[in-house]
């Protein structure tokens, strides 16, 4: 039973991971008013592009997770473009992105040949003295770098909203454009910012899925994992720390499912695979239940900001 | 192919329904040489199921000496089905070949339109005159490769990653695991549904699962080589589905069940040429001797009179012997097949019954 538990609990890191950081990276876009659908799309362009570039330049999976970042936020700018500089409606623009994503990815993947190539891809470090403790080394210290990553990620997110100006700035766009930008703040620049700055972190979870999990690269191989982040946020209620714990229950969820079945435990197997979706459904009705005064819910978000337009 | 979902409704009783007035006129005769053209439901460097079509295109080619042209990632939709087989069929193509399930409503549609068309569908449901489903007896492969995975494993233990259960995948399941038993009568096989075809993500997750629980050797009805890289990383075994997986996982794979539609495909379109063609009522459903189905095996991890043993049930599998050949109970000790008699293929398409030693979920 222990061994079961701790093999379990092992694995709940590196399946939370790719949630973590797609919803921490939604969340940073979307604290600055902007509605973000795109994690699904740019989850599989951060996945392409790692794997392109971990299987050009072979050894360096840090590196192919970096071009992975860079080029969800080179194709994110075409998302700003849309919403910030156009105005185009947030949520058709989002769902316009994805689209575009899974047929662009599936097209250039293709193309220069990218699928079913196995890569070494990230490797769990251990580290020493920690690693050897009883059940916490094995869960938490023999993860791979990305893993560890998070934590300090997850601060400077945490750090860069609440404790800096440009923190300040960002939430204050989010809250009120107009009062911001009546203070001087530039709200377009802002909202690019944290688009461009948010997706970087959505396509280190793509990276993450391809290079670090799979290591192979499938065309759609996101499968609704950005949907399940774009929903992390709304019931963390724009706070990280909740983003980060929803992501955990997710982790945990998605790895136990197959050992409920490994282990020969009879459940109903519909039931297993529903359950990230009852759960879902459980702590949002839970989270409006408790009312929405603890909520972090930007006051513009998903409305479009134009100076000269009243409200 | 993440459509067969929707198959495990269907697939039985289209199998049963489809087809029975259409054939009675007898046969079909093109007017012109055969020039075939295939339909391509993925990339065909998917890896698996349309890429096994790709590598068997030259092959048919070079038996009827044709150039055969094809189309890459028409979906399962008949807007992209549609234009792609008729874009076909006004520069002259009159066999056209698809690859999928969802093609056959379609399929039939244009059968109908196009009568001096000839059509053929990889897994499709459906049957006319002019119109022929096919899809292998994969049970006969996977058998064999649960035999390689038993000989393979040290524990007995094996595990395996499938899709969804419904018939044509729960007779892979239980074929597997009947396999193992020939080896090791105490092997049992657990099984992890992914609920689809096509999440590597979901994969990994499931065949580390199994490597955990001590299990060595792991079979897989999924598309992707995901597991079989799984069980290189632990050290354990695996065998493939769709093609030779041991490209992806030289050292695990020890067995593969492959697809070899050139086998199939040249013989029917050099009988189309002959005027001899024939429709099956209820779709051609060919095994290894058929030329559907064959192995790839055996990795260094088969001892070799366990590859000796596994090579002579190919052959008699070839020779005329059913997997699924009576006395067989379920694992709750309900008879399904009599002594003396083997399950019919409409029993095969709606499976919902495992052999003992098979550990699944409800």
């Amino acid at each position: 039973m222990m061994e079961f538990l701790i093999a379990w609990w092992a694995n709940v890191p590196e399946a939370a991971a790719a949630y973590a950081l797609a919803a921490l990276g939604l969340l940073l876009c979307e604290r600055s008013g902007v509605l973000n659908l795109t994690a699904e799309g740019l989850m599989l362009v951060g996945a392409m592009a790692a794997m392109g570039a971990a299987l050009q330049i072979e050894g360096y999976p840090g590196m192919a997770l970096v071009v992975g970042m860079l080029a969800a936020a080179l194709v994110s700018l075409l998302f700003a473009l849309l919403v910030v500089t156009l105005r185009v409606n947030q949520v058709i623009a989002g769902l316009a992105i994805v689209f575009f994503c899974q047929g662009f990815t599936q097209l250039l993947g293709v193309m220069f040949d990218w699928q079913n190539h196995p890569v070494p891809g990230l490797l769990p470090v251990r580290i020493p003295l920690l690693a050897d403790m009883p059940i916490i080394g094995r869960v938490l210290f023999e993860q791979n770098g990305v893993v560890y990553l998070i934590v300090p990620i997850f601060f400077a997110v945490q750090w860069v909203l609440h404790q800096t100006r440009a923190g300040l700035r960002l939430r204050s766009v989010g809250e009120n454009p107009e009062a911001a930008d009546a203070a001087g703040v530039s709200v377009p620049l802002v909202r690019f910012g944290a688009i461009v700055a948010g997706s970087a972190l959505i396509g280190l979870a793509g990276g993450l899925l391809s290079v670090g999990g799979v290591k192979m690269w499938f065309p759609d191989m996101a499968g609704g994992r950005g949907w399940i982040a774009v929903a992390l946020v709304i019931f963390a209620r724009w706070q990280p720390w909740r983003a980060l714990a929803g992501a955990v229950l997710f982790g945990c969820i998605e790895s136990l499912v197959p050992r409920i079945a490994a282990a020969g435990i009879r459940v109903p197997q519909y039931f297993m695979l529903m359950t990230p979706y009852v759960i879902t459904l459980v702590v949002m009705a839970w989270t409006a239940w408790k009312g929405r005064s603890r909520s972090s819910e930007p006051g513009a978000l998903g409305q479009p900001f134009s100076r000269e337009e009243r409200r | 192919m993440r459509t067969k979902t929707l198959s495990a409704v269907l697939a039985g009783c289209a199998f049963l329904a489809a087809g029975q007035a259409s054939v009675a006129d007898g046969g079909f005769v093109l007017g012109a040489a055969p020039k075939p053209a295939f339909l391509y439901f993925s990339s065909k460097k998917d890896g698996g199921w349309t890429q096994a079509f790709d590598e068997a295109r030259p092959k048919i080619e070079a038996a009827i000496g044709v150039k055969i042209p094809f189309v890459e990632n028409v979906a399962e939709d008949a807007l992209q089905i549609r234009p792609a087989a008729e874009k076909f069929i006004q520069r002259g193509y009159n066999v056209i070949i698809g690859t999928a399930f969802g093609y056959s409503d379609t399929f039939k549609q244009l059968a109908e339109k196009y009568p001096k068309v000839a059509f053929l569908d990889g897994s499709g449901t459906v049957n006319a005159v002019n119109l022929q489903s096919f899809y292998g007896r994969t049970y006969e492969s996977q058998y064999l490769c649960g035999m390689a995975a038993a000989a393979a494993s040290k524990t007995g233990k094996l595990g395996f990653v499938a899709a969804n259960p419904f018939g044509p995948v729960i007779w892979t399941v239980n074929a597997f695991e009947m396999g193992a038993l020939k080896i090791r009568p105490d092997a049992t096989t657990t099984v992890i549904y992914t609920g689809a075809w096509n999440d590597p993500v979901k994969e990994r997750a499931a065949a580390t699962a199994l490597a955990d629980q001590g299990i060595d050797a792991i079979g897989q009805h999924v598309d992707t080589p995901t597991p079989q890289i799984v069980a290189q990383e632990r050290g354990i075994y695996g065998t493939g589905h769709h093609r030779d997986f041991r490209e992806f996982a030289p050292k695990a794979t020890v067995c593969s069940s492959v697809w070899t539609w050139d086998k199939y495909l040249a013989p029917a379109l050099k009988t189309i040429k002959a005027g001899e063609w024939k429709t099956e009522p209820y779709g051609a459903f060919a095994g290894i001797k058929g030329g559907a189905t064959d192995i790839a095996c055996c990795g260094p991890a088969v001892s070799k009179p366990n590859v000796d043993k596994i090579m002579a049930e190919r052959k008699a599998i070839i020779d005329g012997k059913h997997v699924y050949a009576g006395p067989l109970s379920d694992r709750e000790g309900k008879e399904r097949v009599a002594a003396g008699a083997v399950l019919a293929d409409g029993d095969l398409w709606k499976m919902d019954w495992y052999v003992t030693g098979v550990i699944t979920q409800k």
